[in-house]
């Protein structure tokens, strides 16, 4: 069971550059990364945005650093990801109809 | 097929979808302008918004920790956002007489809390510490921003219902200020030593336009004289806009900002229709913006090359969003019935400000509490100011 878990990981993490696959592994590696920044409630310190503090316990640096993480998962993932995943569909596609022999890693 | 081809075909797909996507992104944020502002109801985004202020001031350690915050930054926006908060509440009040009672408890108990700390601390508790480091040149020293502020929430309360003791604390702050006004050569009062300010200029006289209508005295020539004043040496020339602050001489200390203009031209609805309307349309050509269906604002024009400030927010490089220009934007979009742009910029709301919902209330975490209440304001604006100009009790 262990062994087939960690090869269905390891096919999932191994694909070739910038194949369809590898975009959409790429696009659910930054929505996973999302949802663990929101789910550590880091949501809260995008604050720095307007100049105020999200946590005066972290004071401001550290606020802003957590809420600049916030932002670039979530910008990656309302504007990346759909953006990958349309792009692998497109990459597909094209390799579908161009019956091409190389397999989609 | 080689690696470079499948690669280029990768590449060329990533240029398309992203070409298909952005121009898409807006339609997942969009919602008709009518879910942020209704002109005769309180719209849906303003009872969530009002619910959570409402907790900040039911809840004492909820309020401690969100002021804590902002005070770190700025001590004129706890100020500003009980000023915005108990505008906002006259108006829901004046829209929808069932949440009166809750309000104006609401109102009060701010109105005095306010009042006690400006008599116990002083005037510079609710303003920046540079206040204390230079003399005001009027003495004994006052700040119109105080001033002008505290006599628009007392006079917003009174607009609801009427609250003898608040008669008699608005008639001292609106004699302060006029005096004050027709005492200085230029017609102009500090907020900061020898620092005047447009946005505190216009609150002070919209109060005093309050004031007339509740009391019926007349201050109708020094508004006129004040506006005829302002439109004479206090506009930008290259852009026809107001200048945002200045010294008591009425030389200017900064231009046009964004973060003043849109409540200036709201505010200007009181007291010159035509003027009003004529910044806000100067305001939204040189400093509104819409791209890809998201509606954001600038703090400058063009014609002018200011930094980043407090009142601005940090300036988002290339498109030059300012964070307090946009919030503000709101204000002027909603007064003056830009629904296009309204609708822009309520999308941008949701894409960028990072709501956060819970139990009916609503907070934008990219926010604060005073940028929440300056879009609670937005959202709510109205009643007051058709009372004034129809002449209405």
């Amino acid at each position: 069971m262990k062994t087939n878990l960690a090869n269905r990981f390891w096919n999932f993490c191994s694909a070739d550059f910038l194949s369809p696959k590898d975009l959409i592994r790429h696009a659910v590696l930054i929505v996973l990364a999302f949802g663990v920044a929101h789910a550590f409630g880091l949501r809260e310190y995008t604050s720095f945005l307007n100049g105020t503090t999200g946590s005066t316990e972290l004071g401001y640096e550290l606020s802003a650093l957590l809420g600049l993480i916030y932002l670039l998962l979530y910008f990656a993932t309302v504007l990346l990801v759909p953006i990958l995943f349309l792009a692998a569909l497109l990459a597909s596609l094209w390799h579908k109809f161009h019956k091409s022999n190389l397999p989609l890693k | 097929m080689t690696q470079g081809r499948r690669i280029g075909i990768s590449l060329l797909a990533l240029v398309i979808a992203t070409a298909l996507w952005l121009p898409l992104v807006h339609l997942v944020f969009s919602k008709p302008a009518s879910s942020f502002f209704q002109p005769t109801a309180v719209s849906p985004r303003a009872r969530e918004l009002a619910a959570r202020h409402l907790q900040l001031w039911t809840d004492p350690k909820l309020r401690e920790r969100e002021l804590q915050r902002m005070r770190a930054s700025n001590a004129e926006w706890d100020f500003m956002g009980r000023s915005f908060l108990v505008w906002s509440l006259a108006n829901i009040s004046l829209r929808d007489p069932a949440t009166r009672p809750g309000n104006l408890e609401t109102m009060d108990r701010i109105i005095e809390e306010t009042i006690r700390l400006e008599q116990q601390e002083g005037i510079t508790f609710f303003l920046m510490s540079y206040a204390k480091t230079n003399s005001y040149v009027v003495q004994p020293a006052r700040s119109l921003f105080i001033d002008g502020e505290i006599a628009l929430m007392l006079a917003a309360r009174r607009m609801v219902e009427e609250k003898p003791e608040y008669k008699e604390l608005l008639t001292q702050r609106v004699n302060v200020i006029a005096d004050g006004l027709q005492r200085s050569p230029h017609l102009l009062l500090e907020s900061y030593p020898n620092e005047c300010w447009m946005f505190d200029h216009c609150i002070a006289l919209s109060a005093i336009r309050l004031a007339d209508h509740l009391d019926a005295t007349d201050h109708s020539q020094l508004i006129s004289h004040w506006i005829a004043m302002a439109k004479q040496t206090l506009v930008h020339p290259e852009s026809g806009l107001l200048t945002a602050s200045f010294t008591t001489k009425g030389k200017p200390l900064d231009g046009p900002e964004g973060s003043t203009l849109w409540m200036v031209a709201h505010s200007l609805q009181i007291l010159d229709e035509d003027f009003a309307r004529d910044q806000y349309q100067r305001t939204r050509k040189e400093l509104g913006e819409t791209l890809l269906g998201f509606g954001y604002a600038h703090e400058w024009p063009r014609s002018w090359h200011g930094p980043a400030d407090v009142d601005s927010g940090p300036i988002i490089p290339v498109l030059n969003i300012s964070a307090g220009s946009s919030g503000m934007a709101f204000i002027g979009a909603t007064a003056f019935g830009d629904e296009a742009y309204l609708k822009s910029l309520s999308t941008t709301l949701d894409f960028a400000a990072f709501p956060k919902r819970k139990s009916g209330a609503l907070k934008y975490c990219a926010s604060n509490q005073v940028g929440d209440a300056a879009l609670l304001y937005a959202a709510t604006l109205g009643p007051l100011w058709e009372k004034v100009n129809k002449g209405l009790q």
